[in-house]
């Protein structure tokens, strides 16, 4: 059967049975799945409530790397939510079709991952419960925070960010959630499906507005795509910490961050697609469109990994040039390597097309990728820290087990929030994959006069 | 809508609801359109025109804008604590703040005047729903008075649907 022909099976019943489908009663492998999730949490949870209990000495961030494994981890999980709202909201724009069947599990990714995220300074400040302190609230020690720092235009991006992309996510999902509603047999479901869709009808007032507002909320979030990491970015730039003061970090680091989240939405979809079957609905064509998004990014990484050193060598500044020899040489030098590999070395091989619709290879690559970008964070963060300026201060790090217990934690906890969703709302869009086919019609060139 | 009953038209063709719709708005009747999914020619027969959702967004943008330069400038001014020879307000470092407040405020802004707009959240009010609505058939639902109601009728039927159906009460 070609390819043409099985698009034009696909029809809006076959839409909402594909994936309604989803939502049906577990088997087993999901529930090993979520409780490997849930045991990986409670490693993460022990690890947390014994850094808490015995101090933040147990953690291994000592002088002089006092950002450690917390900060790479915040970095290479917000990085990870970058590449749902440049799929959900900036292919939006675009128009990019092949963005329909995946984009719902892109932005759950974003908000999870997001969330994933906002975990690790809580944790990395060491006492949470005083976080608030960040916030700007009129208190009775006369002070507020410092507008002018890095690290509170971070607070201001990345809570924007979750709030601006969790709501996007959610009106999205309203016309997908009556669809479940109007399916739904046991009553838990039914009271779930009838609170979260709000009473949505689809009637022709409700889709008017809700078009509009889509589009405007993809207006609004496309900026935060380029924003959030820019900020994240001058985390680092902003200071003098020879490796970081850097004016290519913004674009550096946005360019990875959605490189490294189109590889987790593969790594995510590709076993989902297998499992339920979504074949007719996310094709190969559909991941060759994301191959080649990947192809793009790492390029971008790449080349700013190049420009780093020729710069470094170009500006004939002597921490600089020292730094980027470090990295390559120095003592932690697997970890360069291993990010060039990874990075810049592996998604060449998607130059050649048959492997850009390899399922298997592109789950491979995808995981490839993943541990490169976490290996780039770890680059810039522990590097650069390890030999600043006085080599007298320079130094090295000890990983202890409890920031290993939460860096597994964290996929714990991502894991089991992706794990449920899947399960209790519907992962692909399916209002949104009715809008591009063909509508129903009785005689076709009734509607030419709309086209 | 008006009216003491609801006709329901169900139809499995869009360019049948179309021609149905045309024939009710030419009879002046009050009437609501149900779709599975966002047809753009459902809108164009319904609802010409731009929606004012629009407006909520660049006033509460304006609004954010405003909040996150001020709450930022005054916070400064309040604890002036003059850090690496920068003004107390710096304009450059305040412009993240208020950037993302534009973001943020236009965001929620959107999102009530969405709720607003579609009538949401609405539990009770499901005049001539049907479940199969949001699946893959069309629902034209057409207020009227017993006096109308079978010239309703026929229009629906007349215009292709494949079954047309009467509830008591709007």
């Amino acid at each position: 059967m070609s390819k043409q022909s099985e698009k034009k099976e696909v029809s809006y019943a076959m839409v909402n049975d594909l994936v309604l489908r989803m939502l049906e009663p577990p088997g087993a492998g999901w529930w090993v799945l979520l409780l490997t999730c849930i045991t990986l949490l409670s490693w993460g949870a022990v690890s947390f409530a014994y850094q808490l209990w015995a101090g933040y000495g147990m953690a291994g961030n000592a002088h002089p790397i006092g950002w450690g494994t917390y900060i790479t981890n915040f970095v290479f999980w917000v990085g990870i939510a970058h590449s749902g709202t440049l799929i959900s909201a900036v292919l939006y724009l675009f128009r990019a079709k092949f963005r329909m069947p995946i984009y719902r599990l892109a932005e759950a990714m974003t908000v999870f991952a997001v969330m994933t995220a906002g975990l690790f300074p809580l944790i990395h400040v060491g006492r949470p419960w005083m976080a608030l302190w960040l916030m700007p609230y009129p208190n009775e020690r006369a002070l507020w925070p410092n507008f002018r720092s890095p690290l509170l235009w971070d607070v201001f991006a990345v809570s924007t960010y979750f709030t601006v992309s969790a709501v996007f996510f959610f009106v999205g999902l309203v016309p997908d959630i009556a669809a479940a509603r109007d399916r739904a047999k046991t009553f838990f479901r039914k009271m779930l499906y009838g609170v979260a869709s709000l009473g949505w009808t689809g009637n022709n007032t409700q889709w008017k507005h809700f078009i509009a507002a889509y589009l405007l909320f993809a207006g609004l979030a496309t900026p935060l795509v380029v924003s959030v990491h820019s900020v994240v970015s001058w985390d680092f730039a902003m200071s003098i910490v020879p490796g970081w003061h850097a004016t290519i970090f913004p674009p550096y680091f946005v360019a990875g961050a959605i490189f490294s989240g189109v590889a987790m939405v593969m790594t995510l979809i590709i076993p989902l697609r297998k499992v339920f079957k979504l074949e007719p609905l996310i094709r190969e064509e559909h991941f060759d469109a994301m191959s080649k998004l990947i192809l793009l990014t790492s390029s971008i990484v790449a080349y700013a990994y190049i420009t780093e050193f020729y710069v470094a060598w170009y500006s004939n500044n002597m921490f600089e040039r020292f730094q980027f020899w470090f990295r390559p040489f120095g003592e932690f030098a697997v970890a360069f390597w291993g990010m060039a590999f990874c990075n810049c070395i592996a998604p060449l091989a998607l130059w050649y097309g048959p492997l850009r619709r390899n399922i298997a290879f592109l789950f491979v690559l995808s995981i490839i990728i993943n541990i490169g970008m976490w290996l780039e964070r770890f680059n810039i963060i522990f590097t650069s820290l390890a030999r600043e300026y006085i080599p007298a201060a320079w130094g090295s790090y000890n990983f202890s087990w409890v920031e290993i217990g939460i860096t597994f934690g964290a996929f714990g906890w991502f894991g089991m929030w992706m794990t449920l969703f899947i399960k209790f709302f519907p992962a692909v869009a399916i209002t949104e994959i009715k809008e591009i086919l063909p509508p129903p019609v009785r005689n076709k060139e009734s509607l030419q006069g709309h086209h | 809508m008006r009216g003491s009953k609801a006709v329901v038209g169900v139809y499995s063709y869009l360019d049948d609801l179309l021609k149905g719709i045309a024939d009710i708005r030419s009879a002046d009747l009050d009437y609501k359109v149900y779709s599975p999914a966002y047809r753009h020619e459902i809108e164009e027969a319904t609802l010409p025109g731009k929606s004012s959702v629009r407006r909520f967004t660049l006033t509460g943008g304006i609004i954010g804008c405003t909040f996150g330069w001020t709450l930022a400038i005054l916070c400064s001014l309040d604890w002036p604590l003059r850090v690496s020879a920068k003004d107390i307000v710096s304009p450059p470092g305040f412009f993240v703040i208020g950037y993302e407040c534009t973001i943020l405020f236009g965001a929620l802004a959107t999102l009530g005047s969405l709720l607003l707009y579609c009538g949401l959240p609405n539990f009770l009010r499901k005049v001539g729903y049907d479940p199969r609505f949001s699946r893959d058939k069309f629902g034209l639902v057409v207020g009227c008075d017993g006096h109308n109601l079978e010239d309703v009728k026929g229009r629906l039927m007349k215009s292709g649907a494949d079954e047309v159906n009467v509830t008591e009460g709007i």
